[in-house]
Parts: C-alpha cells; sequence; structure tokens
C-alpha cells in the first residue's frame, strides 16, 4: 500500500496541467476554444459565429473589411479593387471584378496533380469558380439562407426555378455532377465570367450593398471538383466537414467534437504580393487601437501572415475555459459571468488582471435590443391613433437602461437612443432620443394626455391591463421582464407577463396575438439600411413573416426607406436617415434598449488582437510571442506536491490507531 | 430458463415499442416540425428555406395519415412520420443530424470511445474503492473508523456532482497543477493525463453512495451463521471478508454492476461535458443545447435500449452468482 502510495506520489510529481505536447512551447501557435461545434463548413449555407472562425479564414472573398477602420470599409481582397456600379442603357447595373491573377487552391486530393504548379494537387482560381459558388446560393437543394439576398442578380430567381423544376421532370438530373446542372439549365443570366480572371455581376437596380456581400464567405471561388468530391460516399468527408479554399490558412485536422487546427497555407497568394491590401497589416486606422496597445506598432505595413498555427480545443463550458486561460493555455476569451467582477473593476481591468499582463478590449456589436408594441394591436398600436402613441411614449420614458444594464449585462452595452449603433454611417453621437431618457413626470403627464391618468384604464376604472409576451420561462429571463413590468407599474400600468415556450410565443407572434414583446437583431452588414428595413411596412410580421414584429406601417418611413435603401453614403442620405429616425422617435413602435458590447481579454503575448464586431477575427493579422508566453506559462503552473503527502500522513494518522485498537481488542 | 428469457425479452420489446411512441409523441406530435426547422436554421431564415429544410429532412410528411393526392394503398400509412420513426429507429437507421447533417450513426460511434474510455476506467475505480472500502469499514464495524467512513459517505452524498466538478477543476486542475483542467487527446499515450482529473472527480463523487450500499450487504452477511462457522474453524478475519462474505453478497453487488454495464456506453453527462471529453454524453448535452432533435432522440431511445438490456442482464446474472436461482 505504501509503494502504491509512493508511486503513485512519484507520478504526481512528474504531472504537469499543460494540456499541449511540450514541443509546442515555442511555436507561433494561437491557442483559442470555442463552445459550439460548426453546423457546417459548406461557404453557402455556414452562417454561425462558430463557422465563421473557420471560414472566415480558410476562404478567401473578393472584398474583405479594412481591419483598423471604422465606420467598416471596404477593402479589395481576391479583386484587385472595389468595383463600381456601371449603369445600363436597360436600367440594370453592372459591377465587374477583376480577380488576381495566380491564386491557388489549397493542395486536396480532389484534384489531380497539375503538372504546371510541380506536381501538387491544386489548380489556379478562376472567375468561374466564384459564378459556380453563386449558382449554388441559387440551387435551392443547397438552401443557402442568403439566398433571397441575390435576388436583385438578373435571372437568380429564374436559374433557381429552372433548376428545380427539371430536378422534378427528370429525377436522373439529379444524379449529374452540380456544375453540369447548372450548365445544362443554362446558369444565370446576370452572371458572367468574360474572361478568366473577370466576373460580372448584373443587378435589376443600383444597389451599392451587394459589395458586403462579396466580404463573406459566401461568395468565395470553390472548385467544382471539392463539390464533386466530398460527397461523403465510400469513406470521403463532406464537403460540409472539409473546407477547400485559398485562404491564408488551411483545415488540418477537423475533429469538431474537441478541436480544429488551422495551419498556414504555404502557398498562399499573399506571399507572393506581399504589398497587396490584404496581406498588408494597415497603417491607417483607427489611431486609438495602437495607443491602447490593442494593435503593436512594430507590425504596422508588415505582411501577413504572422502565425504558423491556429489550434481551437472546445470548452462547452465557461468556467474551465476561463480558468485555462488564467493559467495561460488560451490566448484569449471572453469573460465568464461568474468571475466578472473580480476580473473588471470600475470598468476597467482588476489590479490583480493587470499584473498578469492582460489586456481588455471593448467593442460595441452591430446590433440593437429593443422591447417592441405589435401596432396592430387595438390597445398599444395604430388603432388607437394619439391616444396609443403617447402612451408608448410614456412607457419608453420609464426604462432606465443603464440600470438594466448593471444588473442583468454587468454594463456590457451601450443604451440605444435610435436603432443604429455607433460605428454605422447615420449614427450620431450626440443624438438624444427625447423619449430615451428617464423622465417620470413627464411620463405620467403623457400618459393623462392618453387618457389613461395614473395608469388607469376609464372603460373599467382599473389599471390598463397589457401582456407582454415572451418565448422565455427561465427564471433568469423572467427577471429581466420583471425589471420592465416593475419599471411601467410607477404609472399604475398593469402588465402582465405571458411567458411561454418559444414555440408558443411564435404561435403568437404567427398569429398576431400579442401586444409587447423584446427581441434583438444583429446586423449581416455594415450598413443602416439593415437596421431601418426592421421597420419596414412592407416587411411587417401580418404581412407574410417578415422580420418588421412590430407591424409598424408608415407610408413616410416607407418611402424614406425607399430613397435611402440604394443610395450611397451621401449627404442626403444622412439626411434621410436622421429624418426616418425622427419618425421612431415619435411614434415610438420600439424603446430600444441597447447595442451589445464584447468585451474581450487577452494575454500580453498576443499581438494585434483588434475586435472585429461584424467579421470573424482574421487570423492572419494576429500574432504571438511565445517565448514571454512558455516564460509566463511555466511560472504559473508549477505543481504543488505537498497537499499529496499531508493527504496521505493524514489517512495514515486516522486509520492506523483504529487498526491498532482492533486488533488488540480481538487478541 | 429459455421460456423465461423469451418471455422478459418479449416484455423489453414491448416496452421498446412503448418508449418509441412516446418519443413520437414528444418529438414530433407535440414539436411542430416546423419550430425545429426553425430552429435549426435560425431565426433569419425564409419560409422558403424552411419548406426545403423540413424536405430534405424528411419532416415533410404527415403525422399519422397520408392522405395527399398520388399516394395510394399502403403508403396512405408508410409514407407518414410515424411510420418513418418506427422503421428508422428499430433498424437501427438513425439518419442524420437536425444541426449539422451528419450521420448520427458515425457520430455515436465516433463517441462511444471517448465516452468508454471515461466510464470503464471510473466504473472499474469507482467499483474497486466502493467495495474495498466497504469491506473494510464492514471489517471494523462499529468502531470509529466506520463511524468516519459512514460520516463521510453521507457528506459525500449530500454534495451535487457539479459542486465536485467545478471544486476538482478549481483545487487540483487551478490550485495544485496536478491535471488539465480539461480537454481530451485521442493518442492513447497522453489520454490518461487528461482522464485522470474527471475519473478522480468521478470516483469521490461516487463513492459515498457506493460504500453505504455495500457495507450494508457485507455487514448483514457477516452476522449470518455461515460467517460465524467460518471463524470457528479458525478462518482469519481477512480470509472470512474476502473468501465467505464477499462471495455470498455477490447478488446485490451484481445488480448494481450488470445495471450500470449498458449505460457505460451512453457516457457521463456532466463529466464529459465540464471535462471537454467528446463522448456520448457530450453528443447528448449538445444535443438538448443545440435543438438537435434527431440525435436527441436517437440518445433517449438508446439510453432506453440500454436500461432493458441491463434489466434482462442483471436477471441472467442472478443464476451464475447463485446457482440456487431458478429464472422460471
Amino acid at each position: 500500500m505504501l509503494l502504491t502510495a509512493a508511486a503513485g506520489l512519484l507520478t504526481l510529481a512528474a504531472c504537469s496541467n499543460n494540456p499541449y505536447p511540450s514541443a509546442d512551447e515555442d511555436r507561433k501557435i494561437l491557442y483559442t476554444s470555442f463552445q459550439e461545434a460548426p453546423r457546417t463548413l459548406d461557404p453557402a449555407v455556414a452562417y454561425t459565429t462558430s463557422s465563421s472562425v473557420i471560414t472566415g479564414n480558410v476562404f478567401d472573398t473578393l472584398l474583405e473589411y479594412h481591419y483598423r477602420k471604422r465606420p467598416y470599409e471596404l477593402i479589395p481582397g481576391l479583386a484587385r479593387q472595389v468595383p463600381e456600379g456601371r449603369a445600363n442603357a436597360d436600367g440594370t447595373v453592372n459591377y465587374r471584378f477583376e480577380l488576381r491573377a495566380g491564386v491557388e487552391f489549397h493542395e486536396d486530393p480532389c484534384f489531380p496533380p497539375n503538372a504546371a504548379l510541380g506536381g501538387r494537387r491544386t489548380r489556379h482560381v478562376t472567375s468561374a469558380d466564384i459564378a459556380f459558388q453563386l449558382m449554388r446560393i441559387a440551387d435551392p437543394a443547397i438552401n443557402s439562407p442568403v439566398r433571397s439576398n441575390f435576388s436583385q442578380v438578373v435571372g437568380f430567381a429564374a436559374f433557381s426555378k429552372r433548376l428545380a423544376e427539371k430536378r422534378k421532370l427528370d429525377p436522373s438530373f439529379d444524379g449529374r455532377p452540380a456544375d453540369a446542372q447548372y450548365a445544362e439549365v443554362g446558369g444565370i443570366a446576370g452572371i458572367r465570367t468574360p474572361e478568366r480572371n473577370t466576373l460580372e455581376i448584373v443587378l435589376t437596380h443600383a444597389d451599392p450593398k451587394i459589395l458586403y456581400w462579396f466580404a463573406m464567405p459566401f461568395t468565395t471561388p470553390l472548385p467544382k471538383e471539392t463539390v464533386a468530391y466530398y460527397d461523403g460516399n465510400q469513406g470521403r468527408a463532406r464537403l460540409a466537414d472539409h473546407p477547400i479554399g485559398t485562404g491564408p490558412f488551411i483545415l488540418t485536422i477537423y475533429e469538431k467534437q474537441f478541436r480544429m487546427i488551422l495551419d498556414r497555407n504555404p502557398h498562399w497568394w499573399g506571399l507572393a504580393d506581399s504589398k497587396a491590401p490584404a496581406v498588408v497589416l494597415p497603417v491607417e486606422g483607427d489611431p486609438e487601437d495602437v495607443s491602447s496597445g490593442t494593435i503593436d506598432k512594430a507590425y504596422l505595413g508588415r505582411p501577413a501572415p504572422f502565425l504558423s498555427r491556429v489550434e481551437f480545443r472546445r470548452e462547452r463550458e465557461g468556467i474551465p475555459r476561463f480558468n485555462k486561460f488564467l493559467q495561460g493555455y488560451y490566448d484569449y476569451g471572453g469573460i465568464i459571468k461568474e468571475s466578472f467582477d473580480a476580473v473588471i473593476q470600475n470598468d476597467r481591468l482588476s489590479p490583480l488582471m493587470r499584473a498578469r499582463g492582460m489586456r481588455l478590449d471593448k467593442s460595441v456589436e452591430p446590433s440593437i435590443f429593443y422591447i417592441g408594441f405589435n401596432m396592430d394591436d387595438p390597445t398599444v398600436g395604430r388603432a388607437g391613433g394619439e391616444r396609443s402613441r403617447k402612451l408608448r411614449q410614456a412607457m419608453s420614458l420609464v426604462i432606465d437602461v443603464k440600470q438594466y444594464l448593471e444588473l442583468f449585462l454587468n454594463g456590457r452595452g451601450v443604451p440605444a437612443q435610435s436603432l443604429l449603433p455607433p460605428g454605422l454611417y447615420g449614427y450620431n453621437r450626440d443624438y438624444r432620443n427625447p423619449f430615451r431618457k428617464v423622465d417620470i413626470d413627464k411620463a405620467r403627464g403623457l400618459l393623462k394626455e392618453a387618457g389613461y391618468a395614473g395608469g388607469i384604464d376609464p372603460a373599467t376604472g382599473q389599471p390598463l391591463r397589457l401582456t407582454f409576451d415572451t418565448g422565455n420561462t427561465t427564471t433568469a429571463g423572467k427577471l429581466q421582464y420583471q425589471f420592465f413590468i416593475n419599471a411601467w407599474r410607477q404609472l399604475g400600468l398593469d402588465v402582465e407577463l405571458a411567458a411561454t415556450n418559444y414555440n408558443q410565443f411564435q404561435d403568437k407572434v404567427r398569429k398576431g396575438s400579442y401586444q409587447i414583446f423584446t427581441w434583438g437583431w444583429i446586423a449581416d452588414y455594415p450598413d443602416p439600411e439593415n437596421f431601418l428595413f426592421l421597420l419596414q411596412g412592407a416587411k411587417a410580421r401580418s404581412n407574410g413573416n417578415g422580420p418588421n414584429t412590430a407591424n409598424f406601417k408608415d407610408p413616410d418611413y416607407d418611402r424614406l426607406y425607399d430613397a435611402m435603401k440604394n443610395r450611397t453614403n451621401d449627404a442626403e442620405r444622412g439626411r434621410i436617415i436622421a429624418e426616418m429616425l425622427k419618425i421612431l422617435e415619435r411614434r415610438r413602435p420600439w424603446i430600444e434598449l441597447y447595442h451589445r458590447e464584447a468585451y474581450e481579454l487577452s494575454h500580453g503575448w498576443l499581438k494585434n488582437a483588434k475586435p472585429t464586431g461584424l467579421f470573424s477575427t482574421p487570423f492572419k493579422y494576429l500574432d504571438v510571442d511565445a517565448t514571454a508566453r512558455a516564460k509566463s506559462r511555466l511560472a504559473w503552473n508549477q505543481p504543488v506536491v505537498w497537499p499529496a503527502y499531508v493527504l496521505l500522513i493524514l489517512a495514515f494518522a486516522a486509520i492506523a490507531p483504529g487498526i491498532v485498537t482492533f486488533y488488540r481488542e480481538r487478541q | 430458463m429459455l421460456a423465461y428469457l423469451v418471455r422478459r425479452i418479449s416484455y423489453g420489446a414491448l416496452t421498446v415499442l412503448g418508449v418509441l411512441f412516446l418519443l413520437f409523441i414528444l418529438f414530433f406530435a407535440i414539436t411542430n416540425p416546423d419550430d425545429i426547422a426553425r430552429k435549426a436554421l435560425g431565426e433569419k431564415a425564409g419560409p422558403d428555406v424552411i419548406a426545403q429544410w423540413k424536405t430534405n429532412h424528411g419532416y415533410d410528411r404527415p403525422l399519422l395519415f397520408n392522405n395527399r393526392t398520388g399516394v395510394s394503398g399502403l403508403a396512405h400509412l408508410t409514407d407518414t412520420l410515424l411510420f418513418e420513426h418506427y422503421r428508422r429507429m428499430l433498424t437501427f437507421d438513425f439518419g442524420r443530424s437536425d444541426a449539422d447533417d451528419a450521420p448520427i450513426a458515425q457520430r455515436i460511434l465516433e463517441g462511444a470511445g471517448p465516452s468508454l474510455s471515461l466510464t470503464v476506467p471510473l466504473f472499474v475505480l469507482g467499483l474497486i474503492v466502493g467495495v474495498t472500502l466497504a469491506l473494510f469499514v464492514a471489517f471494523f464495524r462499529e468502531t470509529y473508523i466506520d463511524w468516519i467512513v459512514l460520516v463521510g459517505c453521507m457528506l459525500a452524498m449530500s454534495v451535487a456532482i457539479l459542486l465536485y466538478i467545478i471544486g476538482g477543476q478549481y483545487l487540483i486542475g487551478m490550485q495544485l497543477k496536478w491535471f488539465p483542467i480539461s480537454g481530451y487527446d485521442p493518442n492513447p499515450a497522453v489520454v490518461a493525463r487528461f482522464l485522470a482529473l474527471p475519473v478522480l472527480v468521478g470516483v469521490v463523487s461516487g463513492f459515498g453512495a457506493d460504500t453505504r450500499f455495500y457495507r450494508t450487504v457485507f455487514v448483514e452477511e457477516t452476522g449470518k451463521d455461515y460467517v460465524r462457522t467460518a471463524r470457528a474453524k479458525g478462518c482469519g478475519e481477512i480470509r472470512v471478508m474476502v473468501r465467505h462474505v464477499l462471495r455470498n453478497a455477490l447478488i446485490p453487488i451484481l445488480t448494481n454492476i450488470v445495471m450500470a454495464i449498458p449505460f457505460l456506453f451512453t457516457g457521463a453527462l456532466l463529466l464529459e461535458s465540464f471535462f471537454g471529453i467528446p463522448g456520448l454524453g457530450s453528443l447528448t448535452v449538445e444535443a438538448i443545447q443545440g435543438n438537435d432533435f434527431s440525435t436527441l432522440r436517437t440518445m433517449v431511445y438508446i439510453g432506453a435500449l440500454a436500461f432493458i438490456i441491463g434489466q434482462i442482464l442483471t436477471d441472467i446474472s442472478y443464476t451464475v452468482a447463485d446457482p440456487r436461482i431458478r429464472l422460471s
């Protein structure tokens, strides 16, 4: 027994809590974690944060977002320049992309050996690869979530329809390779490849927003060979698990239940064109990210990538993930609520964290969270006219968002004055919404003017009864809604919480049987239109499941929306947006609550990790000081062995007298 | 014996059919396929995308009776969600995940290894610790050692497993730095480093109940005549405990063991989730969190099968442990 214990102690002495091989200690590997496995890595379908960390680094796009500039700005990626729309005589508009020459796909067995490229299994990208991917988005069988966003491409919907009909009529058609099927139904009229490296997109009308979609992996060049080869048959992976792109990193290990590894692409086009905008860490941009230390000045103007590998380990739970970050085994991560007060004090890093050389970066997400009123409802909606409007205004005036954020989100949010978040065109930091401050007296006055003096409904003589509908039945969720209900109670209103499960809530929304609700929106692209459309009359939920859940319909707003939606960001567009916000300010279909704020913690050895908000972190710009990391890890993680000896001695001391006594008594 | 087994397996088969019907009500009748699609695709998905998803996943069929045009004969009944649900489950054709379209059977096969690498050592060590400690306290019954261990067991049983996990990670991984806080590596050379902490936590969290149970069994046995006879014949105390008491106490121990064996394959939900072990427990938790209904109903079905198989095996094991028992 003693020998076993001694062996155990010796083993313990050799133990370490380092989850990585010691041979990797000095390599430029970025270690991070993921909570949820990507559902798919097919670039036509992948649309979640968990997948975009991979697709955003494996797939290159024609355009990219400038890493350091806010408001967001597009720069050329695989394209040589950001195209401008060119109007045609028939009213259609052309966007012409010129692709870089000599861009190669990642090496992969799906390609035959290429003699022109030293026998490596790869080939050069052509504009046809992007056209193919755009046709995949249109393909109804792929079921891309962004199919409707390309409906302004000439012939896009017609192609989808022809493809579906052909498959229905001829079952054998579906068995042919995807590119052959697309060719047979005639392709998409508005997607042309006049030259090997030229792609033309023809839109039915001018729409500069289309360019944002070319900065997302949906429109990446995808080789038809990959689609044909990775079909999930005969032991081959599925395309959803095997992305082949042209990006700076290659997905070399994809065991999505516990780890994913991205290795540097040794044949990335950027290595040969080290001055291209999408290769160099930009010199120009937000000066604060350099002064705060988020971006290391020494890296400005240097060509990427700097890392050799990015390794993701799966952490389903926040506590172990955060503890491993504190031990130095993850280079960056978020803050868990359990440790928030220990990490953040007075809105900055605690002295303990600062002493460890950590850095805190905050960024406001392009999002809006709000309370909405169902404008089809007779009490709170448009049928009530001025009376209902004043009721909504009064209810807006008593919601203290700052307190809400402190109580429920550790202050991680920016109180919203309008639906537009900071960083977007049309956002005015000096704008103060007169109904988004707390003013109980004014609210009571408005309520009186509405005919509900003291919150009493004259029809019943009782407090006005309203319903707050939610699909969240958790205790934490109910507490949050109770916060709003308590605020309205100050006005004498009797708001009842109707918490049902999510399905029942959805059902209520579909049927229009709801009064007050809360919801949120995270932008797809950095254009004000992507927020303002949420209240467009044509997109009302009651008109057919549109995103305008408030069912807000205002002819002036809709007219201004039409005038604004396809304009470039000129002064007139700014004026129109301000006018639209004024309408929302007065009519109050929403009580704008907050724009979510992300807090990102990183160790001092991690370089250039600027929060991106809208797009996934481009790992090509990040770097680690592996020597400093190894030194810190060693200092922070020395095993403490003495408690094992103490335990052993205590156990022996507790048992030995008993054994002795027992045998003595038996004798 | 054979007649008993046939009857027992028939009861089991009926129970399986009942479980499948309950699963059908839960996952198809109560949960609308539209809601499943919406949860899989997210709030921003349009109606056409939702409809296509339902078609791709076979959720576009009627529930019980197909009265659509072009459907005739038996297809009225077979081209329905109910029939398809039974067919798939009974033939172990679990289909694809609602979340990521991956074949569920493949995911289960991939998860079984990591689950077993945790649950088997946990089970074996837990058994060794539980039985040894129980024999030890039974041997020293009514001494202060017995009292201390019993109080310890009660305390151990009163603490939730989540506290053991978080406490174990904090104390052993974070403060003492003996083992990695979480993680996994399929490489057999290093996997033990990652499994050490979850196994330790699992054994500590489970020893209280096991020790108390086994101790009760052993103490009851030590009062019997054959023990007194063995002692009268001059057997040493250790020989009495190990050769006589342990052997005769095997039936309740076997019940515990055999019932647990099938569940080794279904993994340990919380341990796997908190320690990042990519097993079947994690798969179940992920299916719950990710609204992956097809995976979840498969895991519930497998759990039910494991329970039924465990019960049948327990009955059979009685006859092995005690030849006097006849199943009829």
